[in-house]
């Protein structure tokens, strides 16, 4: 049974947008909207994701602004922030509310900016990224974003002898993607000894392990059970986990365990009454490559310590046993933070329907879509099912 | 109200902190459930208890990961290296003086503070 269905999704290109957030997103809304051939005033909520807006462009009370600019006035609207998993999270509660009666049909989808047009160069977004460490235990030490799952990754090739390599393949693999998807920020491909000879930005990651920073927004027209019989093209959310971790990372039992990812997987599994055997593809948050690495083993795809070797062989290629990130992932297609979550929704929407283009995979019929925010701690897992 | 009585000398971080410049690490221990933390909480983050007392953290420990962070943010010059060491039963984040591997032993040797909050710097022994 279908806990609710994406009967509509969009999105923008990731990329460099001049745009200011309410046009960006109004884009991506526009094209949900249109796909799912509804017209605003029908749209019952907002749930909204903005991670950074008040720190990256003095813009904090969103929700209405968003909902007066798109036709939606007056609806209730509200912004949720959980770092890098916002909008899987507003997805999340989207979800619930369909599902609980509250209402029939709402909009869940994200924005944000977080490249040079916001005014921030390099090193103000990394102090703006790595406010989602702790305040007091990680951010005096100076740790940054990539330094957090540095800290993770370098423990997971202590302890499974990950390599370099492996990682390099997974940046490989997802750029490669990337060049199938016209809304990728990164169209063109790149080579191990590329990634490798890229400069450090916290080793084990070069620049090229690392997503890049993206402006863009995604949108998903959520529906009840019931009302999305009357929409023409539903995708049916079978499971949706979110968990979190111990924060700060040191007080993690186990650094490369993402343990968050695997309650989160678990409950979304449980839901869909599924298991990671029966998952056909995933778009998993590779904020780094270190980072789909252990994400692919949290998620079950792999067993623990078989991720990289698993990458390196090809077998999360587009035509390997299970292609994970078809879209480009965050590594190629970029990731504006707060638009990310919904985003990956809107590639399994695309993926399950049979509408991917060039990238389309063999008929698949379940995907997993996981979404993580803060030091390895807010995660979110959605199990998605192509109607029969 | 239900649950276990809060710890009279609940350590916060205003504490925590001043100790720390004054070059000693303050932990917690559960007496519920045994947790140890170097982030002193509230409550215990594995069991919620409010029991919790303050433990003076061992200074010799072990790398248990690291990172060499090249790109900084606003307010740090890098490079510098950053560890998770583990001190007895808990691990803590600081900085590294010279640089190290994981399974290497280092010591709590000196503080760095960015903002007026201090973090730890260990030494290779
Ligand atoms: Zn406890």
């Amino acid at each position: 049974m279908a806990r609710a269905s994406i009967v509509g999704a969009g999105m923008t290109k990731f990329g460099v947008h001049e745009r200011p957030l309410p046009d960006l997103f109004a884009d991506a809304a526009f094209d949900a909207f249109d796909d799912s051939g509804i017209e605003p005033p029908e749209i019952e909520a907002l749930y909204f994701g903005n991670a950074m807006g008040g720190m990256t462009e003095n813009d904090t009370h969103l929700a209405p602004t968003l909902a007066s600019h798109i036709g939606c006035t007056g609806v209730p609207a509200q912004r949720f922030e959980d770092a890098c998993a916002t909008s899987a999270n507003a997805f999340k509660h989207a979800v619930e509310a369909v599902e609980s009666g509250r209402h029939d049909v709402v909009l869940a989808g994200g924005v944000e900016r977080c490249t040079p047009e916001t005014g921030l160069g390099t090193g103000a977004m990394t102090k703006v990224f790595v406010s989602a460490a702790h305040r007091q235990y990680e951010q005096p030490a100076g740790l940054t974003f990539p330094g957090v799952f540095a800290l993770l990754t370098k423990r997971h090739m202590h302890e499974y002898g990950t390599t370099e390599e492996h990682l390099a393949e997974v940046a490989v693999k997802n750029h490669y993607n990337g060049t199938l998807n016209p809304r990728a920020h990164f169209g063109r491909e790149t080579t191990v000894e590329k990634v490798l000879d890229s400069p450090i930005v916290a080793d084990p990651f070069h620049l090229m392990d690392c997503c890049p920073f993206s402006d863009g927004a995604s949108a998903v027209v959520v529906a009840s059970e019931e009302a999305a019989e009357s929409f023409e093209n539903p995708v049916d959310v079978a499971g949706v986990g979110h968990a979190t971790d111990v924060v700060p990372l040191a007080d993690k039992d186990a650094l490369p365990a993402t343990q968050a990812a695997r309650d989160a997987a678990s409950q979304a599994y449980d839901q869909a009454g599924t298991t990671a055997d029966a998952i056909d593809f995933a778009e998993i948050h590779d904020c780094f490559t270190g980072a789909e690495v252990m994400a692919t083993e949290a998620l079950g795809l792999f067993e623990d310590g078989a991720g990289g070797p698993a990458a390196a062989a090809g077998r999360t290629a587009l035509d390997g046993d299970v292609p994970v990130n078809p879209s480009g992932g965050l590594k190629a297609k970029g990731h504006p933070l707060g638009a990310t979550g919904t985003a990956q929704l809107v590639e399994l929407t695309e993926q399950l329907r049979g509408e991917a283009g060039e990238r389309q995979l063999d008929d698949p019929e379940r995907a997993v879509a996981h979404n993580l925010g803060g030091d390895a701690a807010t995660t979110v897992v959605t199990v998605m099912e192509a109607r029969q | 109200m239900s649950g276990s009585e809060p710890s009279a000398d609940r350590l916060d971080y205003v504490e925590w902190a001043d100790r720390l410049r004054d070059g000693e690490l303050l932990g917690q221990e559960c007496a519920e459930c045994g947790h140890t933390t170097a982030a002193p909480k509230a409550a215990c983050a594995q069991c919620g208890s409010r029991t919790i007392a303050t433990v003076t953290l061992p200074t010799t420990g072990t790398v248990h990961s690291e990172t060499t962070i090249a790109v900084a943010p606003e307010g740090f010059e890098g490079e510098y290296q950053v560890a998770v060491v583990r001190l007895g039963d808990a691990k803590i984040l600081g900085r590294i003086d010279d640089t190290v591997d994981i399974g290497d032993r280092v010591s709590f040797t000196d503080v760095v503070t960015a903002d007026d909050h201090p973090a730890p710097v260990f030494t290779p022994v």
